[in-house]
């Protein structure tokens, strides 16, 4: 048993410290969606400094081997000792991986005033806010027992009573809890579907002032059926299945340019490039961007900017059959003057779009306050 | 560098015992050596001067006080002297500078400002191995080891450097003096301890931590009593796992090179006293204090008066030992307390009681003393005791905690189970005919720990990168 112990030990301390030397070395990792440590050099001020250790620990361990099969026995460990989460995502029932909601702190109502601020200085402005619940407010009964969640509700209904006053507070809240027996989110991901998107179109158009289409205006096609989202990557279990996405496509007549900051164009409002890619949610108006222009058809010469997260995504098509221009802010990303941007462009309504998981923890809101 | 990190595992360890073994007898010790110096620099480029200053210094002292032990005591004696100050000198300046400058400051109303020198790594451990081998030196209980290299490679040798255990120069003597065989039984123990000790590190230690972490993070006032009791628990077993597992893994280590390391906890939370667990708690540290400190100052053999004094000094030394705060000399105290009564006979009383309620005994007295411990702070370590023994308007319990409960019940069984003997005897017990299953089982089971051990670490380095990135 002594030396059948050793071999077993030296094959699997020397067998994956050799792989690891021997697999080349990886940049980006598409499930952690971020960029891996490279190998650092060597030189003597990092090393007393102590950053060359640092780096290259960081180097190892974003390099090992196998790490998808690492990482999923971890999360299957854990379920079988009857753990329910793993990397702060809980194993939801009907294969739901859900986000606890925490108890927002300070910067959701510095993001409250930041938002108040902005409206009272664009008086000849129209603002609107749309605070879109998760999952896991909509699912709670699928949460694992006695597993916390804030509730989103009072928050939401906080930030309606405060805000009411100076804008047109849009609550699709109710709206979406009627309609929770549909897929208006994706189990996988923390997006709301775009058919969730759509009820809460309903709602805002109404608010608006705007007659919405309805379901049978769209031609709704499942574009892929295979999606694994951001919950996924963080929950690790590999015997949850995918989500599909389904996009809604206009029957009636109409066209758009799109337009990115980057110079990029397009006449779609979605990039099918990330149908396959890790992250296919990205597909709606192409993910992340600090600034887009959407020109539509529609020649009312009615405008409006969009002040957002990702959940917009999939709500701005819906909106683009409404305006002749909607231009699209992400304050992640934008941090040039709004006021100065709605004036130029002569835009006199204004949407902020948010969930609320998001918007209790953004940082960024501070931008409105140029 | 840690062992139950990635690197040490895959690359640092595979390389030394790659590089130890291709190496001619002649020169293991010096590869030894060399091997400790770039452990160490690992985490503490800059310290490194320190660690070979503290083995030179001794080195010269250790035969000094060897060549006028007998015939100018005296001078042994200022030698022996010069040695503690030096590395009492150095620990104090390191590790309770900045607690000092706090005190003063406060007392008398002075605004020096505290250095803020990081500790560095393991030299609560080496200046007390290094003041033992002086001592014994001294004592005639040993000889110097007269050749550098060796008595560098004691002082710097990498598996205990970290978190011990206190391994005396006798531990290591004839090792360092003959030459090391390789033994195939001693490597596979060796093996057999590392294993265990990474799977108690990772596996048990880190994970009923972060039960501990998350119930740590709770506003008081919202913490319910059950909580609270299942949240030190949760320390207590973090603890004893995190250290012990540590210990294992430098004893396994040792092993591998030919060394035997002593033991450094002997399942301390099967005990039925304080005093027991004492003896079963940190071994190392606990004799060191007791052959350098309390026998020295006459133990218990000068009368009930001195006996006392020596205990509560020894047991305030042993808190500052562990960190340079005022809670946990506190800590210390209460144990030295909790001993002195044992020992006026309240341990002949309890001996009469059933074994439950004397376990029951020693676990209430562990729990309050790891309050103390954990709380920086005290007045926070109050607050949260009178939570626990229901003097506060708190809850009894609520959906977190039986969330807490039931999610880590598995983990709860394991660390219990863990914390005794069993598993120990399991495969020692089991009749000749089912030996072979057992020798194919046993490796199996190592097996899975060092599989789990990785999942576990690589999970941690498993970062993904997402929220912000709607």
């Amino acid at each position: 048993m002594n030396k059948l112990l050793i071999a077993i030990f030296l094959s699997f301390i020397g067998g994956i410290g050799l792989w690891n030397v021997m697999a080349e070395d990886v940049s980006f990792s598409k499930q952690e969606n971020r960029i891996l440590s490279p190998l650092p050099t060597f030189t003597a001020s990092n090393f007393f400094s102590g950053d060359y250790t640092k780096e290259f620990e960081e180097y190892i361990s974003d390099q090992f081997v196998w790490k998808k099969f690492w990482t999923g026995m971890k999360a299957h460990t854990e379920r079988v000792a009857l753990k329910q989460e793993n990397n702060g995502i809980y194993f939801g029932k009907n294969g739901y991986l859900l986000e606890e909601f925490e108890k927002p702190e300070e910067q959701f109502q510095s993001n409250l005033n930041s938002i108040h601020s902005f409206t009272n200085k664009a008086e000849d402005i129209t603002s609107y806010l749309l605070l879109a619940p998760t999952s896991v407010e909509i699912y709670k009964e699928k949460l694992p027992l006695y597993a916390a969640s804030y509730s989103e509700k009072e928050v939401i209904d906080l930030a309606k009573k405060q805000l009411s006053g100076t804008l047109s507070f849009i609550d699709v809240y109710n709206t979406l809890l009627s309609k929770k027996n549909e897929q208006i989110y994706f189990r996988t991901d923390h997006h709301w579907t775009m058919r969730g998107a759509f009820y809460a179109y309903e709602v805002a158009a109404k608010a608006m002032g705007l007659t919405p289409f309805g379901l049978d205006d769209f031609s709704i096609d499942m574009v892929s059926k295979d999606f694994y989202g951001t919950y996924y990557s963080k929950a690790n279990l590999q015997d949850i299945k995918p989500d599909q996405i389904e996009v809604f496509q206009p029957k009636f007549d109409v066209t758009y340019t799109v337009q990115y900051e980057n110079g990029e164009r397009s006449n779609t409002l979605y990039n099918w490039d990330y149908l396959s890619e890790k992250d296919q949610y990205a597909l709606f108006l192409s993910g992340n961007h600090s600034l887009v222009k959407i020109q539509s058809t529609i020649q009312n010469g009615r405008k409006l900017a969009v002040i957002k997260d990702s959940y917009a995504h999939a709500f701005i098509p819906f909106l683009a059959n409404h305006y002749e221009e909607i231009h699209v802010l992400d304050l992640r990303y934008y941090h040039m003057n709004i006021h100065e941007y709605l004036k130029n462009n002569e835009i006199h309504e204004a949407l902020f779009l948010y969930n609320v998981a998001n918007f209790s923890k953004d940082t960024n809101l501070i931008w409105l306050q140029h | 560098m840690v062992f139950s990190s990635l690197l040490f595992l895959f690359s640092f360890l595979p390389l030394t015992l790659i590089v130890y073994f291709i190496s001619p007898r002649i020169l293991k010790t010096t590869v030894l050596l060399l091997v400790s110096l770039v452990f160490y620099a690992w985490g503490e480029p800059v310290y490194i001067g320190l660690m070979i200053f503290s083995a030179v210094i001794d080195y010269f002292h250790g035969l000094f006080i060897h060549k006028y032990r007998m015939s100018k005591p005296l001078k042994a004696k200022l030698f022996l002297v010069s040695s503690l100050l030096i590395n009492i000198g150095l620990l104090s300046f390191f590790k309770y500078a900045d607690f000092l400058i706090e005190n003063i400051n406060l007392l008398i109303g002075t605004e020096w400002m505290p250095l803020e020198l990081p500790l560095p790594i393991g030299i609560s451990f080496y200046t007390f191995q290094t003041m033992s081998y002086s001592i014994d030196v001294y004592r005639g209980r040993l000889l110097p080891q007269k050749n550098p290299i060796s008595f560098a490679m004691y002082v710097s040798f990498f598996p205990q450097l970290v978190a011990g255990p206190i391994v005396r120069y006798e531990n290591m003597a004839e090792e360092l003096n003959n030459k090391r065989r390789f033994n195939v039984a001693q490597f596979a123990d060796g093996v057999k301890i590392f294993i265990i000790g990474l799977g108690k590190k990772v596996l048990l230690a880190n994970n009923i931590g972060l039960l501990w972490s998350q119930i740590q993070s709770q506003d008081l006032n919202e913490l319910t009593v059950m909580t609270a009791w299942l949240g030190i628990i949760a320390f207590a077993f973090q603890l004893y796992f995190d250290f012990s597992g540590y210990s294992d893994m430098a004893v396994g280590l040792g092993r591998m090179f030919g060394f035997n390391f002593p033991r450094n906890f002997y399942y301390p939370y099967i005990s039925k006293s304080v005093t027991e667990f004492w003896r079963r708690w940190h071994i190392t540290l606990g004799s060191w204090f007791r052959d350098y400190v309390y026998f020295p100052m006459g133990g218990s053999k000068k009368g009930k008066f001195i006996t006392y004094r020596n205990l509560f000094m020894v047991w305030g030394l042993t808190g500052l030992w562990h960190g340079a705060s005022w809670n946990f000399v506190l800590w210390g105290l209460y144990f030295g307390l909790i001993i002195a009564i044992e020992k006026a006979g309240w341990l002949k009383i309890i001996r009469k009681l059933h074994p439950i309620f004397q376990h029951g005994y020693l676990i209430l007295c562990i729990l309050i003393g790891w309050v103390l411990f954990v709380f920086e702070d005290y007045s926070v370590g109050l607050g949260y005791l009178k939570i626990m023994f229901g003097f506060s308007n708190n809850s009894l319990w609520d959906a977190a905690f039986l969330y807490h409960f039931y999610t880590n019940f598995i983990l709860l069984l394991l660390v219990v189970v863990g914390s005794t003997p069993v598993m120990e005897k399991i495969p020692h017990s089991v009749k000749d005919k089912q030996k072979i299953a057992i020798k194919l089982v046993l490796p199996l089971c190592y097996l899975i720990i060092l599989c789990l051990s990785t999942a576990y670490l690589v999970d941690e380095s498993y970062n993904p990168f997402l929220y912000f990135r709607f």
